[in-house]
């Protein structure tokens, strides 16, 4: 942004103050299209859409309006962070490289940047990020809103990668947060689910440009329980997807290489066949399933894929879903997987999409999953998006809990602040942080009423 | 190649990976991509400039490559089923999603207007 200071947006944004003016209220745009989110499970309609084509812009109009606001990223999250019928604000023209540091191995973004359209541009200055996510197609703002994580023993959730961003709070108020300027709002900021005000850009820690290698297999799922520990050790990245109503997970190990790119599409053919097999499982009773899927899974061969790091870590899914995921300490990760698959199975719950199973770094983050002094095991769940997921992830969810678990805030949970104040030893710090910078609660909508006020 | 290993691979492929023919390294480049589409890009139907750059930001990751049997701009062949339907409801689609495709396209500036507007932009000389 230039020429624009922290100083100049203060004085827009407390101008109408400053002379005893009314701050306008945000007023209801006449026949605002109707808000959804991926997965299709949430609708809104907001009052209005509001998209800055800069940071002073955004700054100026909540410095000089009030009412509700809720920022969306790409719509991805599946818990209500996004649902108003205030006004959206949607930062996807503040996007794209906007500065580096090749000594440092650093690069700022825009951060409504899609985390799917940062690899080229990062490649281009020599850099890499050091993980992403499963999907890549949510925001930089949005992804690290809500503590989304990659996988890997050795890896930390986005949130802990950024050294430094910019917030604008519900003030208008323009603050570059780091660990030394700001550091509890730092601490907060990073993982603040929209809650803070409107975080506009991201600094992260990266490196320097690699190859990845990425490994498929069909392992029995208690022969990889035992040894998931040294495979997570061993490994850049492991993980698995245990298949419900079976002996066996699909199993991904992901490692550095310097061999050619191989990375071939998957065919029609294959995709046919895929669509076959998942038509197949659904059409028996879970009763009946276990022999059917056991037997597939046998007839599975390993496969590899070799390309540059980003391509290998993110995917694209198709197939819409809602999920469920939670963190454990890491040491009851494997207990609390067998509890879910046993669940699963004695309850005959109708379901074929995998679980997933992954090791998270420790964070210093205020509210990230694996936040704190211990590293986590993230377990997930699905239902495709046509499906009523609530049965399944009610008769899941206790089970989390009963393992100490927190949930993943962008994916369902029923959890409130009660409940949150125990799994985050500074969540109380946060409400604190986020009452002082939002004493209207103009950034609060139901779901974050619940999250923070109770 | 034994079928099952052929489903075991598609399984394998498409579960754990996910990537249900998302572009690879050997697909061109996408930013080559949507330069070429909207060098292409059929003349019934126009975009303002931030409809264009809407459009290329969240329609374009799936018009222009096809992927998820997305219909590609411009390819009257998978458009003209689409259009037979009807513009209303392919609206509806857009706002509500359909199959693949997220509601509103991930595009969450646009509104109504915007999203009539490049379906005209991507169905083209076929009105």
């Amino acid at each position: 942004m230039t020429g624009l200071t922290r100083r100049h947006l203060l004085a827009g944004g407390l101008l109408g103050a400053s002379f005893g003016l009314p701050i306008p209220a945000l007023s209801a745009t006449a026949g605002s299209t109707p808000w959804r989110n991926w997965s299709g499970g949430l609708s809104a309609t907001p009052a209005g859409r509001f998209a800055p084509a800069s940071e002073a812009e955004l700054a100026e109009f909540l410095g000089s309006t009030s009412g509700s606001l809720r920022p969306v990223g790409s719509g991805h999250s599946f818990t209500a962070l996004v649902p108003t019928d205030g006004h959206l604000v949607v930062i996807d023209q503040l996007t794209g490289l906007l500065d580096h540091d090749s000594a440092s191995m650093s690069a700022t973004f825009g951060a409504g940047t899609r985390l799917g359209d940062m690899g080229e541009p990062l490649a281009q200055i020599g850099q890499a990020m050091l993980n992403l996510p499963d999907i890549d197609r949510q925001t930089l703002a949005g992804a690290t809103a809500t503590s989304t994580h990659g996988t890997g023993i050795g890896f930390t959730g986005l949130s802990a990668m950024v050294t430094e961003l910019r917030l604008i709070t519900p003030g208008g108020e323009v603050i570059d947060v780091n660990a030394q300027s700001h550091p509890d709002l730092f601490n907060a900021a990073r993982v603040s689910l929209g809650a803070l005000g409107v975080i506009t850009r991201m600094t992260l820690q990266n490196r320097d440009t690699y190859r990845l290698k990425a490994k498929n297999w069909v392992q029995p799922i208690e022969e990889v329980l035992e040894s998931f520990d040294e495979m997570a050790a061993s490994h850049r990245h492991f993980e698995m997807f245990p298949l419900t109503h079976s002996y066996y997970a699909l199993t991904l190990s992901i490692d550095e290489t310097d061999e050619p790119i191989n990375n071939p599409e998957p065919s029609a053919e294959e995709a046919a066949a895929f669509d076959q097999a998942m038509a197949m499982w659904a059409q028996t009773p879970p009763r009946d399933r276990r022999p059917l899927v056991n037997g597939l899974a046998e007839q599975i061969g390993p496969s590899e894929a070799v390309d540059v790091s980003y391509r290998i870590l993110s995917n694209v899914r198709n197939n819409r879903f809602n999920e469920m995921e939670y963190s454990v300490p890491l040491e009851a990760g494997a207990e609390c997987l067998r509890e879910v698959l046993r669940t699963i199975s004695e309850q005959e719950v109708d379901v074929v999409f995998p679980l997933e199973y992954r090791y998270v770094k420790r964070d210093d983050t205020w509210l990230g999953m694996s936040s704190g002094d211990e590293d986590h095991a993230a377990i997930s769940i699905h239902r495709t998006a046509s499906e009523d997921y609530r049965p399944y992830f009610d008769l899941i969810e206790p089970i989390f809990w009963k393992y100490g678990g927190r949930p993943h805030w962008g994916k369902i949970h029923s959890l409130g602040a009660a409940e949150l104040t125990q799994l985050y030893p500074h969540f109380a710090d946060f409400q604190a942080l986020r009452a002082e910078l939002d004493p209207q609660g103009r950034m609060l909508n139901d779901h974050l009423r619940k999250l923070f006020i109770g | 190649m034994n079928r099952l290993l052929k489903l075991g691979l598609a399984v394998t492929l498409l579960l754990v990976l996910g990537s249900c023919g998302e572009t690879t390294d050997s697909a061109p480049e996408p930013v080559a991509d949507i330069e070429a589409a909207e060098a292409d890009a059929p003349t019934a139907g126009t975009l303002t400039a931030r409809q264009m750059q809407q459009w290329s930001d969240s329609c374009a990751l799936c018009h222009v490559t096809g992927v998820a049997d997305a219909p590609v701009i411009g390819n009257s062949e998978q458009w003209q089923a689409r259009q037979a339907q009807g513009k209303d409801v392919l609206l509806a689609h857009t706002l509500e999603g359909f199959n693949s495709m997220p509601p509103l396209g991930y595009c969450m500036s646009c509104e109504t207007d915007d999203f009539s507007a490049m379906i005209d932009f991507m169905i083209g000389d076929l009105q």
